[in-house]
């Protein structure tokens, strides 16, 4: 197979460019669920 | 008050205002000069080379000169808040804009006029003969700067990083408006000048286009 | 939460088979063999970021309209889908374009106005970081989105006209003429498979937006609690 690297070196960038995106995406989306549960927490109490 | 008055009302201030300092015309043909000179260093053209680079150094001169004048256009609004004032007033809010274009292309233009003698001199191209249709050319091109680059100082001016936000915004919109600038130029500087049609009519789209969208948005660009 | 994982799940499977089908279902091309494949992917990445961009000029204009949040929160997540799905757009054209033609990069109308588009998306996520007031900061970046959208037409007209006029390598001009049908259909499953890809991440970066936005109110209601004199008193605080 000629130039076989270049090939899976597009493949490998199409998963990576949007699987480090999701991630990024989605650890933001667990903090900021903490952080709104906290939030809610305090303003049943206060 | 119809918007072409108020247009003309404002910008008679404006230029009331840059007349009795001069400091930023000055400043932006000094600009344009500096780096018109840092070119020649850099590179030493022939008289073949300085035909075929000259329109491209010409028009990034122009952009890098323009970007700096352009952010004063709505910045030095913010010191004093005067833009609460212009809002106030019974215009439309394009009025302000446009008054703004029209100050702006004038002193752009002015830079230039001062410019292109010296780029001609400096680089050895003749302008004997091409001067009115170069005017054209050059009237068209810095509409299009002016028109983009007003709006974009009216959104920088209250961002962050205002002075280095506004070049990054206006100079990668601008882009298809260099490209056929330079040619239309080019076309003028060749060993038979002639007036590139297609160019010019690609540039009065670029105007149109953007101009028409300045006058959709403006009531968006100067709200509270 | 279950059905969330589900789909992500058949997305995934879906970005498989597309894979799959670009490498082994796909025809060998006769002139670049193998390396040809890419174009699979590359082409698929350029849909899935022309329709995000889409997307956001739509949002942008629907902001402006109507003033309703959440057009703003569609906007800025599709600008940002988008300028990822353009990041790998151009990766896989480097990728392509220095085994198939020797060249890592030309400036021809389609490369220019993908790479443009990327440095204006670009700016667009720098203005909005740049500008601290919400509502100022949805209403000047929809301004600048709609200009950069108006934008991009110009810049692939104007790197035609002057292709046309200094003709460089014609290196993408002879994909579609005459493909294959099995490469064909191997496409069309390559679009869709990124299409719900992007949308996907589009779908969550909205939730992320969302939920800054419910931070905020929050926020905003705990501030306005505590400043009421009773809550204090109450718990013995003072």
């Amino acid at each position: 197979m000629t130039h076989f690297h270049f090939l899976f070196a597009a493949w490998m960038a199409v998963w990576a460019v949007f699987f480090v995106y999701e991630i990024s995406v989605a650890s933001r989306v667990a903090r900021l669920r903490e952080e709104i549960e906290r939030l809610k927490q305090q303003v049943r109490e206060g | 008050m119809t918007t072409a008055r108020a247009a003309a009302i404002l910008l008679a201030k404006e230029l009331r205002l840059e007349f009795r300092t001069r400091e930023l015309l000055t400043a932006t043909v000094v600009f344009a000069v500096v780096v018109v000179v840092l070119f020649s260093f850099a590179f030493d053209p022939t008289a073949a080379e300085s035909r075929r680079y000259g329109p491209g150094l010409l028009w990034i001169a122009f952009l890098f000169a323009g970007s700096l004048m352009l952010h004063p256009s709505f910045g030095r609004e913010q010191a004093n808040q005067t833009l609460d004032a212009l809002r106030m007033a019974p215009i439309s809010p394009f009025a302000i804009v446009l008054g703004k274009m029209l100050a702006n292309l004038l002193f752009l233009s002015v830079a230039e006029a001062i410019l292109v003698p010296v780029f001609a001199v400096l680089y050895n191209i003749s302008l004997a003969g091409i001067v009115g249709r170069l005017a054209i050319v050059l009237v068209l091109g810095t509409l299009g700067v002016v028109v983009t680059g007003t709006v974009f100082s009216a959104i920088s001016a209250h961002a962050r990083m205002r002075e280095l936000l506004l070049p990054l915004l206006l100079l990668p919109i601008l882009a298809p408006l260099l490209i056929a600038a330079v040619e239309a130029t080019a076309s003028l500087f060749s060993e038979r000048p002639a007036l590139d049609r297609a160019w010019l009519a690609f540039l009065g789209g670029f105007d149109i286009v953007f101009l028409t969208a300045s006058w959709l948005l403006s009531d968006f660009l100067l709200e509270e | 939460m279950k059905a969330r994982f589900g789909i992500t799940a058949l997305v995934a499977a879906l970005l498989f088979f597309a894979g799959y089908a670009a490498l082994f279902i796909a025809p060998e091309e006769s002139t670049m063999h193998e390396i040809q494949r890419v174009f699979y992917f590359h082409v698929a990445l350029w849909s899935a970021m022309y329709t995000a961009l889409t997307i956001a000029f739509v949002a942008n204009i629907a902001w402006l309209a109507t003033r309703q949040p959440r057009w703003d929160w569609l906007g800025v997540s599709a600008v940002e889908v988008g300028v990822v799905s353009c990041t790998g757009g151009l990766i896989t054209g480097v990728l392509w374009g220095k085994p198939a033609w020797g060249i890592w990069w030309t400036w021809d109308a389609r490369l220019t106005t993908a790479f443009l588009l990327w440095l204006l998306y670009i700016a667009y996520l720098l203005l909005r970081g740049l500008l601290e007031d919400p509502q100022r900061r949805a209403t000047l970046s929809a301004v600048f989105g709609i200009f950069a959208f108006l934008d991009a037409p110009l810049v692939y007209a104007s790197n035609r006209l002057w292709r046309t006029q200094h003709p460089a390598p014609v290196v993408f001009g002879g994909d579609n003429s005459g493909l294959d049908p099995v490469m064909g259909k191997v496409l069309m499953v390559c679009i869709f498979a990124l299409l719900t890809v992007m949308i996907l991440l589009l779908v969550d970066r909205y939730r992320l937006e969302r939920m800054r936005h419910e931070v905020d109110e929050l926020r905003l209601a705990v501030e306005s609690g505590a400043a009421r004199p009773n809550s204090a008193v109450t718990k013995g605080a003072i």
